[in-house]
């Protein structure tokens, strides 16, 4: 080992030398116009990775603010999250009730399929809904702070997977509650693929909301627009009745459902966890794969296009 | 980038749009460009947009402290967000060694319902922090920010110097290699200024590199190795801090002949003419003179004479007064005349002003004279603020 000693050197230059054998925090960071197609695409995957990896802590922190903060001042709390979906509960055992809305067949009692319906079906709405508006709510962060964006995506989810745990107790008190009252139901195996089954829904409401809250960063009107749509799109898909049977003796706009149906992957998504606890397997599983397929496909992009944009967000929001 | 440097800025751009619709439509075309993998040609300007930031150059050698001065407009944010690497130059290159951290609009990630603890760990997350660095610092952050029992209160019930402190506490002992400090040093009182810079005194030994932007010229003067004087996008160093408060000064004022005023000269039956103005460049202790000789058709008795002192960068007066507080009366005699007028021992230093010569008839019925007339009073090295006191001191044994 040698050391060098210079009888000139000025007095601070210990401290930093000292400060240069640490290390830890030498790294030279260089910020270019277009800076991540400067390297190329392949290297966009192995930044993205470090990125996440690295600011884990910074998610989970950023979920808890944002789950403590919404319900410290609300007296009734959690409450909330089941309000709203035992409203349209009510609504749709009413309409069920009066004729007016067919269900279809179920294999279970109706708000017992509903309820686990809607927790699925919330994932996606109420996290896009909270992923989309993620970066404009944290504006005023955004252009103060040099600090993961993607976390802040990846956080805004917090809130519908907390609401994702109540509306399960809540489908647990049902099951056990109709069980009680003569249903026959036993929990299949197949409940422990649920976590799994679940996986695909995340990641396209990931994938979308990392699109979307960058265009919502810039213009306002994605954010408007997807709170109507949301509602639309949870009419049009089976989540409160069950599939239509394109058969039969249906009119030309069942048929045009049952159709749409078909290619919609939200309807693969949100029946496959269902039928899971309810039958223990997929009912459909070629298009369940193919949907998962899909979504993993719009996660990849979405998350790539954002890692490739997120450093213009700022000036823009 | 050299070993010795922390900050290195080649030739960086910045550009804005002035208008909403265009700037929306832009991002959309930009972010499109991006996501599939195209330029986006930033160094070109589209219609509507301007360079904020215009080829500004300069290194920072590790452990130096630099100065971003200039008037409200000028891109010092701007600059200093592309070194936190917020905003990502349009043209040219930004390099900057190790953690940068700053302290820019203190507290921004605070939450108002959740409690100081809970705060501190959520703003430590924000600005680069591990779990273990904040559980380590915590101690320091909450003896910094003086907070005591309030640890576990939403900080929405904090006062606003309890919250700033808070805030401050959390970066500073985000412990940067590279620390940005805009404006915040307004904020606070006395005693948590003093504080502050002891805490960047800290940082500084450790071998923090700061760039501080604030109009506070004496924080500037002091604390920075030199200045980059920016003003319109572009930029120029100096060496010296206090030559660059200077021209910064400069900038607000210019003391030509043309800039002089001249709104009335003359009033119904008197004229003045010739008027021979002093030295206009003033150092501390000299005086400025103004001769008015003039000529007139009648007796004016007990005329008013206004003086007042303007500063170019600051609204409201300096100084203002009339003959009368001198007890002097003012007379003009019928035929030729002079009137000298000498503002004594100047006490003002580093700043551009205008002077300001009123002359009334008796009871204000008539204006006879209106003149401002810019002033230049020159810096003391080493002294900032506004007035330069004659001061004595010694050491007695």
């Amino acid at each position: 080992m040698t050391a060098v000693v210079r009888a000139d050197a000025p007095e601070k230059t210990p401290a930093r030398d000292e400060l240069a054998k640490s290390g830890v925090s030498e790294r030279v960071v260089t910020y270019l116009p277009d800076n991540s197609l400067r390297r190329g695409y392949l290297s966009v995957f192995g930044d993205i990775a470090r990125e996440l990896s690295r600011t884990h802590w910074l998610t989970y922190q950023l979920f808890k603010r944002d789950v403590v903060s919404f319900y410290k001042q609300s007296l009734l709390g959690a409450f909330w999250i089941v309000f709203v979906p035992l409203v349209t509960l009510g609504t749709f055992v009413l309409l069920k009730g009066s004729g007016v809305v067919a269900v279809g067949k179920l294999d279970a009692p109706y708000s017992v399929f509903a309820v686990l319906g809607v927790a699925v079906w919330q994932l996606f709405s109420q996290g896009l809904v909270a992923g989309a508006n993620s970066l404009v709510l944290g504006g005023d962060l955004i252009t103060r702070i040099n600090f993961s964006k993607k976390s802040l995506v990846i956080a805004s989810m917090g809130r519908s997977v907390v609401s994702f745990f109540v509306l399960v107790l809540l489908s647990l008190t049902l099951i056990v509650g109709h069980a009680l009252a003569g249903w026959q139901y036993q929990p299949p195996a197949g409940v422990l693929l649920v976590p799994l089954a679940l996986l695909p829904m995340l990641l396209l409401t990931l994938g979308l909301s990392f699109y979307l809250a960058l265009l919502n960063g810039i213009v306002r009107d994605i954010g408007t627009m997807l709170s109507m749509l949301v509602t639309f799109l949870m009419l049009l898909t089976p989540v409160l009745y069950d599939k239509p049977e394109p058969g039969g003796v249906a009119t030309w706009s069942a048929r045009a459902l049952a159709s749409l149906t078909e290619y919609n992957p939200l309807y693969y998504l949100v029946s496959a966890p269902r039928d899971l606890v309810l039958r223990g397997s997929i009912s459909e599983l070629s298009g369940f794969l193919a949907s998962s397929a899909f979504a993993l496909a719009v996660f990849v992009v979405g998350i790539v296009g954002f890692h490739l944009t997120e450093t213009r967000i700022a000036e823009r929001i | 980038m050299d070993e010795r440097l922390a900050i290195s800025l080649e030739g960086v751009c910045k550009k804005y749009c002035k208008s909403l619709r265009r700037s929306m439509l832009y991002g959309l075309e930009d972010f499109g460009r991006n996501a599939v993998g195209l330029r986006t040609r930033s160094e070109q300007l589209r219609p509507d947009e301007f360079w904020a930031v215009d080829d500004v150059s300069f290194d920072v050698e590790r452990g130096g402290s630099v100065g971003l001065i200039g008037p409200n407009g000028s891109g010092k944010t701007t600059l200093l967000k592309m070194i936190n690497g917020i905003f990502w130059p349009d043209r040219g290159k930004v390099s900057i060694r190790g953690k940068v951290g700053a302290l820019i609009a203190v507290g921004a990630g605070f939450h108002p319902l959740l409690t100081g603890r809970e705060n501190i760990y959520i703003n430590g997350a924000i600005l680069g922090m591990s779990k273990t660095e904040v559980d380590r610092q915590f101690d320091a952050i909450v003896d910094f920010a003086d907070i005591g029992e309030f640890l576990d209160t939403p900080v929405k019930h904090y006062s606003s110097g309890m919250f700033v402190r808070l805030g401050f506490g959390v970066a500073v002992h985000a412990e940067p290699d590279v620390m940005l400090v805009d404006e915040v040093l307004a904020v606070g009182d006395h005693g948590f200024q003093v504080k502050c810079f002891k805490k960047m005194g800290e940082l500084r030994e450790r071998g923090t590199t700061f760039v501080i932007v604030s109009h506070n010229m004496h924080a500037i003067a002091s604390f920075c190795d030199w200045v980059a004087l920016l003003n319109h996008g572009k930029f120029e160093r100096y060496d010296n801090a206090y030559e660059g408060l200077k021209q910064y000064a400069k900038l607000f004022a210019s003391s030509d002949d043309a800039a002089i005023e001249r709104l009335v000269s003359a009033g119904k039956y008197i004229e003045f003419r010739d008027v021979e103005l002093g030295n206009r460049e003033l150092s501390p202790g000299q005086d400025f003179t103004a001769t008015l000789p003039f000529h007139a058709t009648r007796d004016y008795e007990d005329a008013e004479l206004d003086v007042a002192i303007f500063d170019a960068r600051d609204p409201g007066v300096h100084y203002q007064a009339t003959n009368r507080a001198y007890g002097k009366k003012l007379d003009f005699a019928r035929g030729d005349g002079k009137l000298v007028i000498r503002v004594k021992d100047i006490r003002i230093a580093a700043s551009f002003g205008r002077i300001v010569f009123a002359i009334w008839s008796k009871n204000r019925t008539e204006q006879l004279f209106w003149w401002r007339i810019p002033l230049e009073f020159q810096p003391v090295e080493a002294a900032t603020g506004k007035n330069f006191l004659p001061l004595e001191f010694e050491v007695v044994a």
